[in-house]
């Protein structure tokens, strides 16, 4: 009877868990065996850490690794500290707030290759920001601010995107901390910045770490904004590992790539998130 | 002679309906007549011609082809790697997707073409022996046929810098780079304008280094190194831009003065409005690259008759004068009209070859290592 | 009171956000749709000289966005369908059932949200080369299926854990079939689960570019595909505007039929949950 029932339960889960496992296990796999020789598409098939060493050896891999790593860190900490403050604000419904969580959740909808044309229409040298500032006589000449070395616009289109998100994810979580709880903690005196930091930070860390997590992968992954509006001097991971498959047809190169950044996508989303425990923690007893 | 190869086309024709793809694969044109070919034409009724720029305009430009003979020609999007990539993938196949595919010139040093296309085209097309099969020093011993002759350059912004003072040679760029810093932009990846500036910056710093040879060594390479001590001594007075498009919205906004560029791609933005027809194009006395495409018939096309009928046609002294008049490239039939160029016809002395591969593509890696991740 | 008027305030000034989030970035994009082709808008022009909808018409006859189109419209709906076939058993599962490792079960299925979109595209690509598959509708139809699994299968546990296992029984007692159980019981509370899965799987696969960039390369186009060519190597604004119009009205649309959706939902988490 038990068994029988394990093997419901098994088949159960086989068209939907076990496709997943099957192909983004070979997906896994092929980045691999790709990175270390295997799986050649054309000429010789078989182990070298040939690929590894020549990648590893040229600065463009790093530059593009601490690259991605900056743009992924800085835009999901600025997108939860954006969130935190709108999320408490919407906490208790008051008139116009169904209207202002929509309006700040709109850019839910825009895709995000939309997103970076819209962004850069109004930045690029003759677009509306410096139309207008030449107009109303602030500058002589528009500044250039398309492609900016820092990957300012990069992360400012992540953080225009990724903020509702975890707007969604923190109302949700603050909303369902009860008033008693806050009720509570004002009658033994805390001042509303220790209720934050003492009751809701900590009741919501669960929803600010699953934000972190989801923003930073994202980012860290991101090749359409870098590709319309990152700086031009260097590529974020996906768009290396794009160009070396796409110009050379270097599957091996790409892999080298593609294990470094799920690499990058893991333990910085990893570290990130419990840095962020460690914070509220550190936090909560000051 | 005649009757034998009718029965075949008859038989190959029966085949067709019953195998497609093995019969195309074997198919040998030279034993049949044009107008058989022609005739076989008909019957296949169309062309998917792979084409990686542009497809908007040529789906347009082939229209009169489409009238003329009837047969459909379909243009898939695509790009210059994906579309090169499928022809290799699918060349294991036995009836392919593509019937015609354009690719740039330098590309056909990376494959046997006899291996890969239909032909020798030089001896089926009728007027085969007048067109190019050779281009930016890559000779396709006829199986590739040019029909797009393009150049490189630099566009300008008549409204904020004058003719007469363009800079003309290496000092005169110099000079004008420090008087106007900012005000010149180039792109290293997503397309050849920016690569063809840096090659001619090497063909001028180091004029020693000799261009027309492909081999990569550490020796040469180490040789680079002035050109690139050059740039990164300006590196405050010219911008990296993200594409060849990306240089000529910028251009036409009015960011820049100057910016690498290409002949046709100007000629083609224009035409559709994008650009506006003050923005200007030379070819400076230090020389820029020109190069263009060239097209094959795949051995598996589905519709090769249709291919080499439409391939006949494009290159043809009619069509190719209207190519140059519709994009202003320079035509690859000796007896078209080469008048609506966007360059006086004296200037295509400063026309260079592209540096052999794989040393042309490794300056632009090492540009990338030694220049744009020092910036 | 107070807080009142701090709340007006606050909203009058996000509304002056909005404005620079929103609006003028719209407003610049439908400006750019309708410059007209015979006159281009260059420096130092602070309005486009000559308007028409020539742009519309162009890239409605001349580019490939018909086919795009096409494209996106057919492949959205088979994943959306298909998705939610392969999701309802493990959703079941999940559900419904109580068993050891439910809580990797539940990790391991939002595997192809952790792993970056472009790795599992490229690979992906090389995985089918290797194999020697070249059909690319079905190629991306699969990917996509399992880029948004995970979404199918969290909504639908949510709604299958929601059915009332007393009704269930009560059915059984009372003698009612299968399907007048399922009618009866499970769709009330899988209903809303079930459409807000379909419309969120569509509405990604509509938006998805990384699979459909490279799997679909070179002729594969969806719209975020013919997006992305006028944005990068064939940058024209003026089509590129186009496009972005065309993708993102019927995904405000659809949001809004979601956003009622899950209102409606709402009362049934509510009573399940009672």
């Amino acid at each position: 009877m038990r068994l029988r029932r394990a093997g419901l339960i098994l088949l159960l889960l086989l068209p939907g868990l076990g496709l997943i496992l099957v192909l983004i296990g070979s997906v896994i796999v092929m980045a691999f065996g790709q990175s270390v020789g295997y799986f050649a598409l054309t000429g010789e098939s078989g182990f070298s850490w040939e690929h590894w060493r020549e990648q590893l050896d040229g600065r463009l891999l790093w530059r593009s690794f601490q690259y991605s790593a900056y743009i992924a860190t800085t835009s999901s900490i600025l997108s939860v500290l954006l969130a935190y403050p709108i999320a408490m604000w919407l906490r208790r419904p008051f008139r116009g707030s169904l209207f202002a969580g929509a309006l700040l959740k709109a850019p839910l909808l825009v895709p995000g290759l939309v997103a970076a044309f819209l962004f850069i229409n109004v930045i690029s040298f003759h677009g509306f920001f410096n139309e207008l500032m030449v107009w109303l006589g602030i500058i002589d000449r528009p500044i250039r601010m398309q492609n900016d070395r820092n990957g300012y616009g990069v992360i400012f289109l992540q953080v225009w995107k990724n903020m509702p998100f975890a707007l969604l994810l923190l109302t949700g979580s603050v909303q369902a901390i009860s008033d008693d709880v806050l009720n509570a903690a004002r009658d033994m005196g805390a001042g509303s910045i220790a209720r934050f930091r003492k009751v809701i930070l900590p009741l919501t860390v669960p929803a600010m770490q699953a934000a972190l997590v989801i923003i930073f992968i994202g980012a860290a992954g991101d090749f359409s904004f870098q590709a319309v509006a990152g700086p031009t001097q260097v590529n974020s991971m996906a768009q290396l590992m794009v160009r070396l498959k796409g110009e050379f047809g270097g599957y091996h190169e790409a892999g080298v790539v593609a294990v470094l950044l799920m690499a990058l996508a893991l333990f910085g989303s990893v570290a990130l998130a419990g840095l962020t425990r460690f914070a509220v923690r550190a936090g909560m007893k000051v | 002679m005649r009757i034998r190869s009718l029965s075949l086309t008859a038989a190959a024709a029966a085949l067709c309906l019953s195998l497609p793809s093995v019969a195309n694969a074997q198919q040998d044109f030279s034993d049949m007549s044009w107008d058989e070919i022609v005739a076989q034409a008909q019957e296949e009724g169309e062309v998917v011609w792979y084409v990686w720029y542009f497809q908007p305009a040529y789906r347009e430009f082939v229209q009169p082809f489409t009238e003329a003979t009837g047969i459909e020609v379909i243009i898939p999007e695509g790009t210059h790697d994906g579309n090169f990539e499928k022809m290799l993938a699918e060349s294991g196949r036995d009836a392919g997707d593509i019937d015609v595919i354009a690719l740039g010139g330098s590309r056909h040093a990376l494959f046997d073409q006899s291996e890969y296309y239909h032909g020798p085209l030089s001896e089926i097309l009728p007027g085969g022996d007048q067109l190019t099969y050779e281009l930016e020093g890559v000779d396709t011993n006829g199986y590739g046929v040019a029909f797009w002759g393009n150049q490189t350059g630099l566009a300008y912004n008549p409204r904020l810098v004058d003719f007469e003072d363009l800079p003309q040679t290496l000092p005169e760029l110099e000079a004008w780079m420090e008087e106007n810093p900012q005000w010149f932009g180039f792109n290293y990846e997503n397309g050849g304008s920016g690569p063809s500036f840096v090659q001619s910056m090497v063909r001028n710093i180091m004029p020693e280094i000799d261009t027309t040879d492909g081999e990569v060594s550490e020796e040469r390479l180490a040789s680079l190194a002035p050109v690139w001590d050059w740039f990164l001594d300006r590196s405050d007075q010219f911008v990296i831009t993200a594409s060849n498009a990306d240089s000529l919205t910028r251009v036409n906004d009015g960011e820049f003065a100057v910016v690498a560029a290409w002949e046709d791609h100007l000629a083609s933005l224009q035409a559709q409005g994008e650009v506006g027809d003050h923005i200007a194009f030379y070819i400076p006395e230090w020389g820029h690259n020109g190069g263009g495409n060239l097209n094959g018939i795949p051995l598996n096309a589905q519709h090769p008759a249709a291919a080499l009928v439409f391939l006949d046609w494009l290159t043809s002294a009619e069509t190719q004068t209207a190519l140059n008049q519709r994009f202003g490239v320079a035509p690859m039939h000796p007896d078209a009209d080469d008048s609506a160029a966007l360059v006086p016809n004296e200037m295509r002395a400063y026309s260079r070859v592209w540096t052999a591969q794989p040393f042309g593509d490794e300056i632009r890696n090492q540009f990338i290592e030694n220049v744009a991740l020092e910036m | 009171m107070r807080a009142g008027t701090i709340n007006r305030i606050l909203i009058v000034v996000l509304i002056g956000v909005c404005v620079l989030w929103l609006v003028i970035p719209f407003a610049m994009a439908i400006l750019w749709s309708i410059v007209d082709p015979s006159q281009a808008w260059s420096y130092p022009d602070l309005f486009p000289a000559r308007v028409s909808f020539q742009r519309w018409v162009d890239v409605w006859q001349n580019t490939a966005l018909k086919d795009a189109l096409v494209n996106s419209y057919t492949l959205a709906p088979s994943v959306a369908i298909t998705t939610l076939l392969l999701a309802t058993p493990t959703a079941y599962a999940i559900g419904r059932f109580e068993f050891p490792g439910k809580t990797a079960v539940q990790v391991l299925s939002l595997l192809p949200l952790v792993v970056p979109g472009f790795v599992i595209a490229v690979f992906m690509a090389s995985l089918l080369l290797n194999l020697g598959l070249y059909n690319r509708f079905a190629s991306i139809m699969l990917g996509h299926c399992v880029l948004f699994l995970p979404y199918a299968i969290r909504i639908l546990s949510v709604s299958f854990g929601l059915v009332r296992q007393d009704l269930i029984d009560a059915a059984r007692d009372l003698g009612a079939s299968p399907w007048a159980r399922f009618h009866a019981v499970y769709w009330p509370a899988l209903k809303p689960g079930v459409l807000a899965a379909l419309i969120i799987v569509f509405i990604q696969s509509i938006e998805e570019f990384a699979l459909a960039f490279i799997l679909g390369s070179p002729d594969f186009t969806t719209v975020p595909t013919i997006l992305y060519s006028f944005l990068g190597f064939n940058f024209v604004r003026s089509n590129a505007a186009v496009v972005s119009l065309i993708l993102v009205v019927p995904n405000v649309a659809l949001m809004l039929v979601l956003e009622r959706l899950l209102k409606s939902a709402n009362p049934a988490m509510v009573s399940g949950k009672g």
